[in-house]
């Protein structure tokens, strides 16, 4: 194993939350590695074309993916520089002040152990930085004050349009949907063009993705992208109160050894806690951080309950972006609906593509040959959806574990095994019910739904947050309860997961985490 | 890749247009072409791509010409990292020829075992009724992945080829819309 020269950080995964962490310690002066295990896309690698979108999706299984309800990695994560970020929707909802403290007032699932005051400041900070279009003052409907956003809302389409008349007579309220996306040239960055190909990444920069932003700066500011850099193991020293750096082999297979006076965990969620379960060592006999026998426990998902309609008018349906133009936190509270415990977050109108897991259609699977040509040739041009997210409630039993085949690394292959339950179905399904009311109050011709398997949207926990090593993996920051210089990132540090699409929070708190790792330094890894 | 290796790779990605061998070397065409020119299949055996083709065309008019046998050959020929095909995103496990083995040997002793012929010899109507059935994993002694899966992924494979590029775009009579190359790299 050769040694690379020693640096003060190395980030292993180059997506949301690795992008942050290397902007903000290259900032601060700190010579930063970030490693990845895929290809070092360029925005002008992202082809608009769902076919050819498949190249930023993960490209093997190096998880086994169990239970009733198995996460759908395949379409969710990423692959390669800029992660599952590079094809994400840009929908940039926050969690709202009730997702951090469900203990407190429901007695269920758990609390964070910080409250939506602490990471309201990033969210502000992060649409300085990164760019994001909506109406600020408009969502103080459910959320308390901050600041406005730095660009007007996105233009809206018939697509979005025609669902006003539904949600208005069922006393849901909608507001421009904030996005990570341009309304106008902001920093450079040219203004969005509307053609709806952002879920396959955003090649003029108009979509604020890792490589337009985050790791951009990282780079001006020195940071080095290792890609083609597989890490399998974080290595500590003799005491086990230090992690040294992280082991890894590169394009050639060859294995390397990258010492580092911090390690940041910030791939994929599943591959976080893989990772803190495959490097036990000495005192860390069941794996790093993981005392409290909870890395890998508490995933989470969101499930969307899709509602379709068809017009006699044409409604622009391939305009627009992927992104919403309407969201609604009308249903956000967690009794909202009776007997189902859980928020739910709406969105309306939205590009759809031809083709493609979310396309036109798939929105009727159980159509084909002539009856699919037929439906085809009406729906490009006449269909108009809406979505409603649910939060998934925290459950112990779904989890990341270590099985006993191993990948071409010789590293163990993850299994995650998730289910839902019968609350969680119970929320999905009274978000079919009101979905179908909205349609049935609007101009639509025919209004339908797909309830095949619950779906398994985002994916959070593993590594969730907490106030010890006995209820959690991390603190607020990220940084793990048993070894200082040791943090993990992204989604998987959420202690709940609220309904809300995740990554704008994501970016909150690795720029909160990764502040306090360059405050703390000389304490934590000097 | 320079701007002008863009603008040769941004048009040939909205044609459909992948690498197929021909007398030892590749040739950039889309699988419609390859199809019609009788480029010889990678991976797959002719009875293999007869059902495959079959099934296309059974979930999507216009699939066999169109290529749907010479697309999934080269895609399950090339690594998972440069797989196009939508198992990638559906949790199959590389390597995807494996799926599409069984996949289509299901269907071929199924439909042996129902009428005596491979699914490719079944009339139009008795295609059409034996994918509804495959579909809803109502086809009795079933033997593979999943009926229901098996239909999902070959129908996405066929809305792929017949409306997932830009022809098939403009056949929907729906515009394409391909975002602008940009000039520079951020």
């Amino acid at each position: 194993m050769a040694t690379q020269e020693k640096v003060d950080v190395v980030i292993v995964g180059a997506g949301a939350s690795g992008s942050v962490y290397a902007a903000v310690l290259a900032k601060a002066g700190k010579k930063v590695v970030v490693l990845d295990n895929g290809p070092d896309w360029q925005t002008s690698d992202l082809i608009s074309s769902d076919i050819w979108g498949r190249r930023i999706k993960p490209a093997g299984a190096p998880f086994l993916l169990e239970g009733k309800h198995p996460v759908s990695m395949g379409a969710q994560g990423g692959w390669g520089v800029g992660g599952a970020a590079l094809h994400y929707f840009a929908n940039f909802p926050r969690l709202l002040p009730n997702d951090f403290r469900i203990k407190s007032e429901h007695n269920r699932a758990h609390d964070w152990p910080i409250s939506y005051e602490d990471v309201a400041p990033y969210y502000d900070k992060v649409a300085q930085e990164v760019g994001v279009s909506g109406d600020a003052k408009a969502e103080e409907l459910w959320r308390p004050k901050g600041q406005t956003y730095p660009m007007p809302p996105m233009k809206t389409f018939k697509n979005g349009q025609v669902w006003l008349k539904g949600f208005e007579a069922n006393g849901i309220r909608l507001v421009p949907a904030p996005v990570g996306m341009n309304s106008v040239e902001f920093k450079g960055r040219p203004a969005c063009i509307y053609d709806g190909w952002c879920h396959v990444g955003c090649p003029i920069g108009a979509l604020a993705n890792p490589l337009v932003t985050f790791l951009s700066d990282a780079r001006k500011a020195g940071a080095e992208v290792r890609a083609w850099s597989t890490v399998t193991r974080v290595l500590t020293d003799a005491s086990g109160n230090k992690v040294t750096g992280v082991e890894y082999y590169d394009q050639k297979h060859e294995k390397q050894f990258q010492p580092a006076s911090a390690v940041v965990l910030a791939a994929w969620g599943g591959q976080n806690p893989r990772l803190l379960l495959n490097s036990a060592a000495g005192k860390h006999a069941n794996g790093l951080a993981n005392s409290g026998g909870l890395v890998g426990k508490y995933v989470m998902t969101h499930f969307a309950s899709g509602t379709n309609a068809m017009f006699d008018e044409e409604v622009e349906t391939a305009m627009g972006t992927i992104g919403a133009q309407y969201m609604s936190y009308e249903r956000y509270g967690k009794t909202a609906h009776q007997g189902a415990f859980g928020s739910t977050f709406i969105v309306a109108g939205f590009a759809s593509k031809v083709s493609g897991l979310g396309g036109i259609a798939n929105t009727r699977p159980d159509l084909f040959g002539a009856d699919l040509h037929a439906f085809m040739k009406r729906a490009v041009k006449n269909l108009a959806r809406i979505t409603a997210f649910g939060e998934e409630q925290p459950k112990i039993e779904n989890r990341v574990e270590l099985a006993s085949e191993k990948d071409e690394f010789g590293m163990p292959l993850g299994r995650i095994v998730h289910n839902y339950d019968d609350n969680d179905a119970a929320l999905w399904n009274a978000n079919f019910e009101e979905g179908l009311k909205i349609a049935k109050a609007t101009d639509a011709k025919d209004v339908w739904q797909g309830r095949g398997a619950q779906p398994t949207i985002h994916f959070m926990g593993g590594t969730i947050m907490g106030t010890n090593a006995g209820n959690s993996v991390v603190d607020s920051f990220g940084q793990t309860h048993e070894i200082p210089n040791l943090y993990v990132a992204g989604p998987g540090i959420f202690a709940t997961a609220g309904a809300s699409n995740p990554t704008y929070t994501v970016f909150a708190l690795s720029l909160r985490g990764a502040e306090n790792l360059a405050k703390t330094w000389s304490t934590v890894a000097g | 890749m320079d701007a002008m290796e863009r603008r040769v790779f941004l048009k040939g990605a909205g044609m459909g247009v992948l690498a197929f061998t021909v007398g030892g070397a590749n040739v950039l065409m889309t699988p419609g072409e390859a199809r019609a020119r009788g480029v010889p299949f990678r991976l797959l055996k002719a009875n293999e791509a007869e059902t495959i083709e079959a099934l296309g065309e059974t979930l999507v008019p216009g699939a066999q010409s169109a290529g749907i046998a010479h697309f999934i050959d080269q895609q399950v020929s090339v690594t998972p990292g440069e797989a196009l095909l939508e198992a990638r995103q559906l949790n199959v496990k590389p390597p995807f020829v494996n799926f599409y083995r069984a996949a289509i040997g299901a269907v071929d002793k199924a439909s042996e075992a129902r009428s005596g012929r491979r699914f490719a010899a079944l009339s139009t109507t008795d295609q059409h009724d034996f994918v509804d059935l495959m579909r809803q994993n109502k086809i009795e002694g079933w033997q593979g992945p999943a009926g229901g899966f098996v239909y999902f992924v070959l129908r996405s494979d066929a809305v792929d080829v017949v409306y997932g590029t830009m022809d098939g775009y403009e056949s929907l009579g729906v515009p394409y819309m391909p975002h602008i190359a940009p000039e520079k790299r951020w």
